[in-house]
This record gives C-alpha cells, structure tokens and sequence, in this order.
C-alpha cells in the first residue's frame, strides 16, 4: 500500500468474494501503482518504455495505450511519494505522470468463460486470435468506461474509476452469474 | 444492430462510445462581418441529404475529437480522421 492514508483502503467490502474454482473468477487487485502518463506530439510508446527502463527499471510494470500520447503505466510493487516525485521530475520534458492509484482500480477477470462474460459489456472482439496477450483497450461494459487488458490466456484485467469499480463489480457479477 | 464508427486511433467501435456534437462549421467570418454573415455562420445549419461532415467526441474511449464524414441516408461512414489534422489543412 502507498504511504499515506487515502489509499490504504480496498474499494470493496469483500474482496474475496468470488466464484473461485468455476469457469469464472473474479478478484480485485489490491496492490501496486496506476501512472497516467501524459506525452507531447513528438514521444511515443518506445521512448515512453525506454525513459521508464533507465529511470526507474526496478518497477518494472506495463506500459498500456490508452488514447494517442497518453499511457496507463501499470506494475504490481508499491511506489512511495518520494520515490514518486523522483520519477516525475526525472521523466519531465517529454512526459507528466500522474498518480491515480488512489483513482482507478484493478480488477481481474478470469476463467474459460471470461470471454463470454465480457461480451455481454462489450463490443471490443477479446477471441484469442484477434486480441493478443498484452493488448489492451479503452472501451465501456455497458456504461461504464474500462480499460480492458488480456493479461494470459484466459484472463483479463480491467481498469476502472474508483467511483464506478463498485457498479461494475455489481454488473459483472450478473454477468458472471450463469456460470456460478 | 448498432452501427460501427472505424476511429482512427482504436478501429471499429460502436456509435454508443460516442457523442456527436454536429455539423462541421465553415471558418469564422471576420469580426467586422455583415449581421447577416454572422447569423448565418451562428444558428443556420445545412442539414443536407447525403455526404455530411460532423464532429464526433470518443468519449467512451480514446477521448480523441473526430471528424467523421457519414451520409445521412445511408449512415454510412466513408471517413473518419482525427480533429486535430484539420488544423494542419487549414481548415476549420
């Protein structure tokens, strides 16, 4: 968790609760960082990884598109403010890095009927020959704005607004509900 | 069922994740320009039968502003660019 207190609360009651050894499971992600990364006209997604490799490799992370010049830096270890404002002042020039851990939350979708149940949200085609390991995309379930991510073969990660993760953790578990 | 708008920077998606705000207006008369050239360029709107050009705002996902030339009896859309090339053809 970060090192001050707005962020040291997970956005859901029960965060357990999930269909564990069905075909679809559902699980918060409790930890790690979510960057916004803003670019000028000229950066792109390889100048983006190559500054975040020499600055501070130790996070390690995904970088994900999220708009032209315009990035979710997304990684799995805990980030404190001061290693935080290092980063955004080395990364400065090119590129602003907002902080939105506290903003957007991480869920993950997984199981063979993840597809199907993503489906039923979105329009954007997640069959594995279309939608590679790592790609993600900006769209809504429903109503309601994610990112999605295909993490592994039969799992996905969504990215949402804090004060919309619990509608869609609502919505998905309707979704998910004839698999149960 | 919904029809599909190809944006430029996330391919085909549905008319849903977008909001339209309308008509393409043509280039800011002159400050000094006639009343009447003013009412025009402000609250007249071509409305017309085919071609048509609009401005559409992906809103549920890249957030990027788009031009999108779609025909109005067909809905078809023949081509979709993003707002910010119109400045550099010095239109708009």
């Amino acid at each position: 968790m970060r090192d001050y207190p707005l962020n040291n609360r997970c956005a859901f009651p029960h965060p357990d609760a999930s269909g564990a050894g069905a075909s679809i499971n559902l699980v918060p992600v409790k930890d790690g960082f979510v960057f916004h990364v803003l670019g000028d006209a000229k950066t792109d997604e390889e100048a983006l990884k190559q500054a975040i490799a020499k600055i501070a490799p130790e996070l390690g992370g995904d970088v994900r598109k999220a708009s032209p010049g315009q990035w979710f830096w997304v990684g799995s270890v805990d980030v404190s403010d001061g290693r935080l404002a290092e980063i955004q002042a080395a990364l400065s020039g090119q590129f602003a890095l907002v902080d939105q851990t506290h903003g957007r939350l991480r869920i993950v979708l997984s199981g063979t009927s993840s597809r199907t149940v993503l489906a039923k949200g979105t329009m954007v085609d997640l069959s594995a020959d279309q939608y590679a390991i790592g790609q993600s995309a900006m769209t809504q379930i429903g109503h309601i704005g994610a990112m999605i991510t295909r993490i592994e073969d039969d799992s996905f990660e969504l990215i949402v607004l804090r004060s919309f993760a619990g509608s869609l953790w609502d919505e998905l578990q309707h979704m998910a509900a004839e698999f149960h | 069922m919904s029809s599909l708008v190809k944006c430029p920077h996330c391919g085909l998606r549905p008319k849903e994740e977008f909001t339209v705000r309308g008509e393409v207006a043509t280039p800011r008369p002159d400050a000094g320009a006639e009343e009447a050239v003013w009412f025009d360029h402000v609250y007249l709107r071509d409305n017309p039968r085919g071609e048509h050009r609009e401005y559409w705002h992906h809103s549920g996902g890249c957030r990027r502003w788009l031009v999108l030339t779609r025909n109005t009896l067909t809905h078809e859309t023949s081509e979709v660019v993003d707002a910010s090339t119109l400045k550099t053809g010095g239109a708009a």
